[in-house]
């Protein structure tokens, strides 16, 4: 069975997202996801937003993100459902649609193992949402625990065009 | 460790599964990869080897009883063998429902002195995720389920629900309930949170009374901790939303069925945030009258798991004792006062696996035992639950990897 453990890692680093993204479905967020992702993003400011369908804080914040990224094109903003669930993709793509983020880099959790999948982005989250990490240029992360302020997002966004110049 | 070598088969083969049909049906396959994936059951029928969420629940005459959820129904079944065979289980549900899958959701269960039984769960009812509470019981000592029915006829969310009987065989339940947000909405008010709602029955869970409410806009996605004090009063731990958005941990001890004494504060941990924690408390009250209470904050004051004990009825408590490993993500908490003490339980993770640590105290939670692990997974799991007979305490703990573990964990070295 080893054996084909490659050819398989190629075909998922790479047929899925394709897949996904053609069909606007968000994409299965795995094990060793993370690393992928932050590498993917290295040198661009980005805002990865944690969030789930059933909480309730998350559903004010979604529409205010789709928002923020609407009057911030220079910002890569990730969503990332950090929620489980059988069936969630349907109900995750809807509110994502309906918040704007329909466009943004959509993830979805997609192992059981939620503990393991966060232990990869940081050992000392449990879990709570909604959760903001704003990763800088230079790699530098903010976390903003609970609903973010937008005039926060703005703030470090606005740090992030003026570090170009 | 045998688990742990099928944690790393079982992608692989899954993931050439996946590549082979993706060459045919592309858009079949990434569903179906990310179903399998994505589940936190181990398969997806309703026996308890497939269940995500399992309670445990010792009758009067030493029956261990057990609800759990899988293949979308609630089920139950008991074993006479401190959980070495079950019977053969009992649907409560008659048909797949969208059962409340969030982290601190389970189905629960009561059994009285005649052995009737109460069970309480929560559905997703609509497509926002609005929940609902519903009850059934059994007066055929588990052998038959009436058809489970809301425990009120409000329509907006409920979730959280907590069960319990008291002394004379009341049934006491207790649930998070979005209803005052409309009217608030309408008075053009902002409205946070839930409204910690309550209710009885006389008759055994068939029917409960109007719904109360005994503190409005507390924590709306956080487990509740019910138990009874020495008077048979209910004494509920929740996670409350104080001033300025902190969700600290509040008591609530009821002077009788309906009516809800004065609400103190567990800590001043200071978390003061607008997110759904997932994570609530849990409580237990020994012979002694000494509140017991475990929880976890992500406060200014302090982070992390802990745990305080009140002897005047919930109105102050010890200095909060921090619990585990702080960079192992001790979480979960859960609490006992059995025959042979206080036990404790909470899960801690080393970026591999899930293991169970265990504390326990003899002198009423003045001095704990050095904590030490006593089961492990490769896997999601569910939390891990403590139950006591008249003898022993066990630990309660379903695993996707390794099934569905009962141990004692009195007497551990």
């Amino acid at each position: 069975m080893k054996c084909h453990l490659p050819a398989a890692l190629v075909l998922l680093a790479t047929l899925p997202s394709a897949l996904a993204a053609a069909d606007g479905a968000p994409k299965p967020f795995e094990r060793g996801s993370w690393q992928k992702l932050l590498h993917a993003h290295a040198g661009h400011p980005t805002l990865v937003h944690f969030w789930g369908v059933t909480c309730g804080p998350c559903k004010v914040e979604l529409p205010q993100l789709g928002q923020f990224m609407k009057d911030h094109p220079g910002i890569d903003v990730v969503t990332i459902s950090a929620d489980l669930v059988p069936n969630l993709p349907e109900a995750t793509r809807s509110m994502l649609d309906h918040a704007g983020l329909a466009s943004a880099e959509n993830w979805i959790f997609g192992d059981g193992f939620a503990e393991r999948l966060r232990f990869e982005i940081d050992p000392a989250w449990q879990g709570d949402i909604p959760r903001t990490m704003l990763i800088a240029r230079d790699g530098t992360i903010t976390t903003i625990e609970g609903s973010a302020e937008i005039a926060d997002l703005s703030k470090w966004s606005d740090a992030q065009a003026t570090a170009i110049r | 460790m045998t688990s742990a070598s099928m944690t790393y088969r079982k992608p692989a083969a899954r993931s050439v599964l996946a590549a082979v049909m993706l060459a045919a049906l592309p858009s079949l396959a990434v569903a179906q990869m990310s179903h399998q994936h994505a589940s936190e059951a181990a398969c997806e029928e309703t026996v308890l080897r497939c269940a995500t969420k399992v309670t445990p629940a010792f009758g009067p005459d030493g029956t261990l009883w057990l609800t759990w959820m899988a293949g979308g129904q609630i089920s139950v079944a008991s074993s006479k063998d401190q959980g070495k065979s079950f019977s053969a289980p009992v649907q409560v549900t008659r048909e797949r429902l969208n059962l409340d899958w969030g982290p601190d959701a389970r189905p629960k269960l009561a059994i009285d002195a005649k052995g009737d039984i109460a069970v309480a769960f929560s559905i997703f009812r609509d497509q926002a995720f609005n929940g609902q509470v519903l009850t059934a019981r059994s007066s055929d000592g588990g052998r038959s389920f009436d058809l489970p029915k809301p425990i009120t006829s409000n329509n907006q969310s409920q979730r959280f629900e907590a069960i319990g009987f008291d002394p004379a065989g009341a049934v006491f339940a207790v649930w998070l309930d979005k209803r005052n947000r409309v009217p608030a909405q309408q008075r053009g008010e902002k409205y946070d949170g839930a409204g910690l709602f309550f209710a009885s029955s006389k008759d055994g869970g068939a029917t409960y009374s109007d719904p109360q409410l005994a503190a409005d806009n507390t924590c709306e996605c956080c487990r509740l901790a019910l138990a009874f004090d020495g008077a048979g009063h209910p004494v509920v731990v929740f996670r409350n939303i104080f001033e300025g958005g902190v969700r600290d941990h509040a008591i609530v001890t009821f002077t009788g069925l309906a009516t809800p004494g004065e609400i103190h504060r567990v800590s001043r941990d200071d978390w003061q945030i607008a997110a759904c924690p997932h994570h609530g408390p849990s409580l237990t009250i020994s012979a002694q009258g000494t509140y017991h209470v475990t929880w976890y904050t992500n406060g200014k004051a302090r982070k992390g798991l802990f745990y305080a004990r009140s002897r005047d009825g919930g109105k102050t408590f010890s200095d909060p004792l921090p619990i585990g490993r702080p960079n192992r993500s001790p979480s979960r908490p859960q609490i006992i006062a059995g025959p042979l003490g206080l036990a404790m339980v909470w899960k801690e993770f080393d970026g591999q696996k899930t293991s169970i640590n265990l504390m326990t105290s003899h002198d009423d939670g003045a001095t704990w035992s050095k904590p030490i692990d006593i089961a492990d997974t490769a896997d999601s799991s569910d939390h891990p639950l403590l139950v006591s007979d008249r003898r022993r305490t066990y630990l309660s703990w379903m695993t996707k990897a390794d099934g569905y573990h009962f141990q004692a964990v009195e007497g551990e070295p």
